[in-house]
């Protein structure tokens, strides 16, 4: 990737006493190297990919503390690196985006878990649910419960955040069990400051090597029958190490409070949201001193009965704020509560939701019921209902004020991106054959699902899109249709999709976005991205061009039908398209759409041009653009681009009244609006201007023709 | 409650046009003012130029911070584009007790307003009224323009209008020394002088034109406009005479209507427009005229930011079918061509219209014109703007709120080739299923709402889905 990260990385170098001042991804990556780690690795994803972009670009600093770094090919892998800590007394760390890269994960951590670790073995995982997220809602927290992992919720405050990845190691070392630290997207995304400490080097590591492997231990092995002694251990010795551990350590915070008959319970990621509503009904301040007292779990499995039962006791009642579905720790906490005989009421999800993040709003709400049902005397003083009156009246207002419903603003492609004019070919195909069973996938691709496309029948997870419509085939007249990318082709596409379809003889559609980069995650390598060398060389052209992995290892496979075209050529691609629909060749039938990501070229392109034009040298510069006189204002240009920068203004023209399409100066003149005019037969409305830069004798002398033998009047 | 509350910032902004930037540079001015301060935001995909928000409190001493707005407790919105306001007010994140709206008037229009087949852009007039009723106080400015005409971001124009409005609790120097590149600061100057000296607003520019014969001085001035520039219009298109052709079908409209109606005159303005515009229908010489004149290769210069010793080539995108060349061809010689050469295009064609061989080739083609009046399809569009003439006049006579729909019917008459002939499958299903019954009918309420709906749905969708199912109600 040609983003750079200098700036974050040096702040990983920061010494004892020293601020840090970052985002809450960095502060956990500058802690892993507080905490001594030999080894860190993982599969990026929105909100932790700036965790492993920052190790990647950082790799040459990390060498010299010894820290070996692995991104790998998708979460099996990273969760399998692991495994070194199991024989080895070396701290690791691995990361995903969660639930969907746990879910890939899963096998090697059932594997990982079973035998246990010697070494400190963290997981940082995104929880991505709520505003924001990209993915399915679930929760991590089932994983950590049925493998016997620990999990952290910290609060999210930097200082609580370093502090409980460094606790993390110590607790996995204790209990021999790894840990998960699961941190929300604004925890991952917050800016704020710790205190530094020097970073660690470990004992074990590149720079200091081991002569000898470990032993054979076959206890170690999660094989049978050790596996059944394994499992034991997991509740008879490490789960009371870890309870030993996490109270001794004081890993939850406990706060006192002047109402002592009631309390909180709450996971340590609500923590700031609780303080908030608190303060909103009335019953805390904007410095957190709350009047209720609170137990503020960040470390939320296992649970510590001790604990629970301490801060239950003598209390008519205690509220769990737990987000999402089912409610865990709510369960438990009412099994310990149960077993001991404790008499203290329990509350949680009868007041609040069961589902969906928990705003400020909506915990505030929750905590008024409570409140007003074990705080009687004191209801008079609430304002929770006061609170939600005037949020009301203030969304009343606006509605009153403005009744047409604003329009949604999905994300979609970016301006040039290469794969908006697949979709339009897709369209045009479409025009000719009809509609056809589209299997979306994970990526880029999917905004397709959006307007002005609006494609896809499902979509099954991460590179699934040819696995998902392989019975879908055997009932369809037309062939379906499977849409992945780069990404999802080496994360699973290629064995789970290809290789299965292969193996059946089966017939269908499979097109490959191949543009070089997992560019939804930020545009991460994947094994076919194009080598430096060859993006150099491809300098403002696709670099993906001549790049064939894809290719080779589709042949090496056995596909015999596969075709690559350059998204661009839109009438080639619907030709092939078509072809692909239509041919009598059975088996499947791959086209691989190619065309690099723009976000990595312009990236490219942007500094080559600056210095070509600085030493005076020949520079075009292409956009689009579009006549207003002869647009009529029907607008199928943008039902077949969504272009950001292909937009609608007012026309200046007075006797037209619909707006006329436009395009901004946003354009990289990617071409694509050209190309679609041709292939849709659209309308003749699209110029496109090429303006040279320190123009060579050969273009000046035309431009004088130009300029004289035309009334033009721009040369 | 007890203390003082932070400083609540909400950002609302689209994916990739640098909020992010924004959120940094008011976190590190807070930082370097003394503050405690956190930020935060839910990036992810929103990237990808959807619509997403950044979050930053600020306070004197350490506090719990708030990772998540809450409604009706912001102290400043600031909004990089007008419907994201319009957003943040529905949410509830303003209230007149505390917050202070900064937003850019700029409109970045979302894929389901600009890809509507008419007008689909939500209606902004409301949002600065709202804005101005729901918020302490309310600054819009088009930072957007501003950021462009001092060719920086708008993060920078923003933060120069934030810095500017006494709600940072900071100098403005401590937010201009987080800038480093010269265009920045000029943008946020300019934005922070905007803000200052809260710019009246620029008045329209309305260009003065001649009003047409006085056979039409009774009718209201903005009429008499769309007369003007509509004879002006077709005397562009072919000649003086057709110029005039088109005052005189204005006036056998006018004198079908009620001049004393308001209703007429509204419907008459839209059928004044809508018959210019049909009658300057754009065949292959009239946009190879519009592509060949001075005026628009001087809008490109401008578009381009051509500047001097910069050399240009523009080229064109075309891709006329066979029809579109015999359209303007004699009738007879036409359809020779057209069994000539059967159904079918020439390839895409890429015309260098600034280039010595395609500007000439392009003022020939525009020079076609000299047969246009024998031409089939000139023969078609006028007997079909005769038939509506026709209704229209009937419409006014009887029933001004239907002649108003008819007026608009010519709207669905659109685009170019297969585009066009789309239109025009819908136009004649509407005439023929709809305007000619209603006739017989008398031009009743249901008609009109019938054809009111139909325009709608016509322009709805590509396939007619909509349109069908219309008109199929309509039949039964």
């Amino acid at each position: 990737m040609e983003v750079s990260f200098a700036r974050e990385i040096s702040k990983l170098k920061l010494s004892e006493g020293e601020i840090f001042h970052g985002e809450g991804i960095l502060a956990v990556t500058k802690a892993l190297l507080q905490s001594g780690v030999s080894y860190v690795g993982g599969y990026q994803g929105a909100p932790v990919s700036h965790l492993i972009d920052v190790m990647v670009q950082a790799e040459p600093e990390l060498a010299d503390l010894g820290v070996h770094v692995e991104p790998c090919a998708n979460e099996a892998a990273a969760a399998a690196l692991l495994g070194a800590s199991i024989m080895y007394p070396v701290r690791g760390a691995v990361t995903w985006k969660s639930i969907v890269g746990t879910n890939v994960a899963a096998d090697a951590l059932s594997n990982l878990a079973s035998p246990g670790v010697c070494g400190g073995a963290l997981i940082v995982v995104g929880e991505d649910y709520g505003e924001g997220s990209s993915v399915i809602q679930e929760r991590t927290h089932a994983y950590a419960m049925k493998s016997t992992l620990w999990l952290m919720d910290p609060r999210p405050n930097l200082e609580t955040i370093v502090d409980s990845v460094e606790a993390a190691f110590e607790l996995s070392e204790a209990s021999n069990t790894p840990v998960m630290l699961q941190l929300r997207i604004r925890a991952c995304h917050v800016q704020g400051s710790f205190r530094a400490k020097d970073n660690a080097a470990a004992d074990i590591s590149i720079r200091s090597r081991l002569a000898e492997p470990a032993p054979h231990q076959y206890d170690q092995l999660a094989h049978p029958p050790a596996t059944f002694a394994q499992e034991r251990l997991k509740s008879g010795e490490r789960l009371p190490a870890a309870r030993q551990f996490i109270r001794q350590r004081r890993l939850n915070e406990n706060f006192t409070g002047t109402q002592q008959n009631v309390g909180i319970i709450t996971q340590g990621g609500l923590y700031n949201t609780l303080i908030r509503a608190l303060t909103e009904i009335g019953f805390a301040g904007f410095d957190g001193g709350s009047e209720v007292p609170i137990l503020s779990l960040n470390v939320v499995y296992p649970l510590v009965p001790e604990e629970i039962l301490e801060f239950a006791d003598g209390k008519d009642a205690v509220l769990i704020l737990e987000e999402g579905q089912p409610e865990f720790i709510e369960n438990e906490i009412s099994a310990i509560l149960r077993r001991a005989g404790c008499e203290t009421i329990l509350a949680g999800k009868d007041l609040l939701p069961m589902a969906g993040e928990y705003s400020a709003e909506t915990v505030a709400a929750g905590l008024g019921k409570f409140l007003r049902r074990h705080l009687p005397d004191r209801c008079g003083e609430l304002m929770d209902r006061s609170f939600a009156a005037e949020i009301d009246t203030l969304r009343q207002k606006a509605a009153e004020l403005l009744p047409e419903p604003v329009p949604a603003r999905p994300p979609g492609f970016c301006t040039g991106c290469p794969e908006r004019p697949f979709f339009a070919a897709l369209k045009l195909t479409e025009r000719e054959i009809g509609k056809v069973h589209y299997s979306a996938d994970i990526g880029c691709h999917a905004f397709a699902t959006f307007a002005p496309f609006h494609f896809g029948n499902s979509i099954l997870g991460y590179g699934m899109s040819l696995a998902s419509n392989a019975s879908v085939a055997s009932f369809q007249e037309k062939r379906p249709l499977a849409v992945m990318g780069d990404g999802g082709f080496w994360h699973n596409g290629l064995l789970s999709g290809v290789a299965s379809r292969l193996l059946n003889e089966g017939d269908g559609v499979l097109v490959i976005m191949k543009n070089g980069y997992t560019s939804a995650t930020g545009t991460q390598e994947v094994i076919s991205t194009p080598a430096r060398s060859r993006r150099s060389q491809a300098a403002e052209a696709s670099a993906t061009h001549s790049e064939r992995t894809i290719e080779d290892v589709l042949k090496a496979v056995g596909v015999k039908w596969l075709r690559t075209v350059h998204t661009y050529h839109v009438a080639r691609m619907r030709d092939t398209l078509l072809d692909a629909f239509r041919t009598k060749e059975p088996g499947l039938k791959v086209i691989v759409a190619e065309g690099e990501c723009q976000l990595e070229r312009q990236r490219r392109i942007r500094p080559l041009r600056a210095g070509e034009l600085a030493a005076g040298r020949r520079v075009v510069r292409t956009r689009f653009g579009i006549d207003e006189e002869t647009c009529t204002g029907d607008h199928s240009c943008i039902r077949l681009s969504g272009c950001p920068t292909l937009t609608v203004r007012q026309s200046s023209d007075p006797l037209k009244s619909d707006p006329v399409a436009h395009v901004t100066n946003g354009c990289v003149g990617c071409g694509m609006c050209g190309e679609v005019a041709h292939a849709a037969t659209l309308c003749p409305s699209f110029w496109r201007a090429d303006i040279v830069s320190n123009p060579s004798r050969l273009d000046r002398l035309r431009a004088g023709l130009r300029r004289h033998l035309t009334g033009a009047g721009i040369a | 409650m007890n203390g003082k509350p932070p400083l609540r910032i909400l950002i609302a902004a689209l994916g990739g046009e640098g909020g992010g930037v924004l959120m940094n540079w008011i976190v590190e001015a807070a930082r370097q003012a003394g503050f405690s301060v956190q930020a935060t935001s839910v990036p992810g995909v929103a990237q990808r130029t959807g619509s997403t928000s950044y979050y930053i409190e600020i306070a004197e001493q350490e506090a719990v911070f708030s990772l998540v707005p809450v409604p009706g407790r912001v102290d400043l919105l600031i909004s990089s584009e007008l419907v994201e306001t319009a957003r943040a007010l529905v949410a509830g994140f303003v209230s007149p007790a505390i917050t202070t709206v900064i937003s850019s008037t700029a409109r970045s229009f979302t894929t389901a307003e600009k890809s509507a087949m008419g007008d689909g852009r939500y209606q902004t007039e409301g949002i600065i009224q709202a804005a101005g009723k729901l918020a302490r106080t309310a600054v819009f400015l088009d930072l957007t323009e501003l950021a462009e005409s001092n060719r920086t971001f708008v993060s920078a124009t923003l933060f120069g209008a934030v810095s500017a409005s006494n709600v940072l609790p900071w100098e403005i120097e401590t937010s201009r020394q987080q800038l480093a590149t010269a265009s920045s600061l000029r943008g946020f100057d300019a934005a922070a002088t905007a803000v200052r000296e809260e710019l009246p607003a620029r008045e329209s520019e309305t260009a003065s034109i001649a009003l047409p014969g006085t056979q039409f001085s009774a009718l209201p001035e903005d009429l008499q406009m769309t007369l003007s520039l509509g004879q002006a219009r077709c005397t562009e298109f072919q000649d003086a005479a057709y110029g005039e052709q088109f005052l005189d079908r204005a006036a056998r409209l006018t004198e079908a209507a009620d001049p004393d109606d308001h209703g007429s005159s509204h419907a008459l303005n839209e059928a004044f427009r809508r018959l210019a515009l049909w009658m300057a229908y754009e065949d292959v010489a009239r946009v190879a005229f519009l592509k060949t004149r001075t005026e628009r290769f001087e809008s490109i210069r401008q578009e381009t930011r051509l500047e001097p010793g910069q050399t240009i080539t523009v080229t064109e995108y075309m891709k006329p079918r066979i029809e579109e060349l015999a359209d303007i061809l004699p009738t007879a010689l036409g359809a020779r061509l057209m069994r000539l050469a059967g159904r079918g295009g020439f390839p895409g064609l890429h015309i260098r219209s600034n280039g010595v061989i395609g500007y000439w080739l392009l003022r020939t083609v525009a020079g076609l014109r000299v047969f246009r009046r024998r031409s089939l399809r000139y023969r078609r569009e006028q007997a079909e703007i005769d038939e509506w003439l026709l209704f229209m006049e009937e419409g006014l006579r009887s029933s001004a709120g239907f002649a108003a729909a008819l007026a608009e019917l010519p709207r669905v008459l659109k685009g170019y080739s297969d585009t066009h002939a789309r239109g025009r499958r819908a136009y004649r299903r509407i005439m023929d299923e709809i305007v000619r019954p209603a006739a017989r009918n008398g031009f009743t309420r249901p008609d009109t709402e019938r054809l009111r709906s139909s325009i709608d749905a016509a322009l709805s969708d590509d396939g007619h889905t909509r349109l069908d199912s219309v008109l199929g109600a309509a039949q039964c």
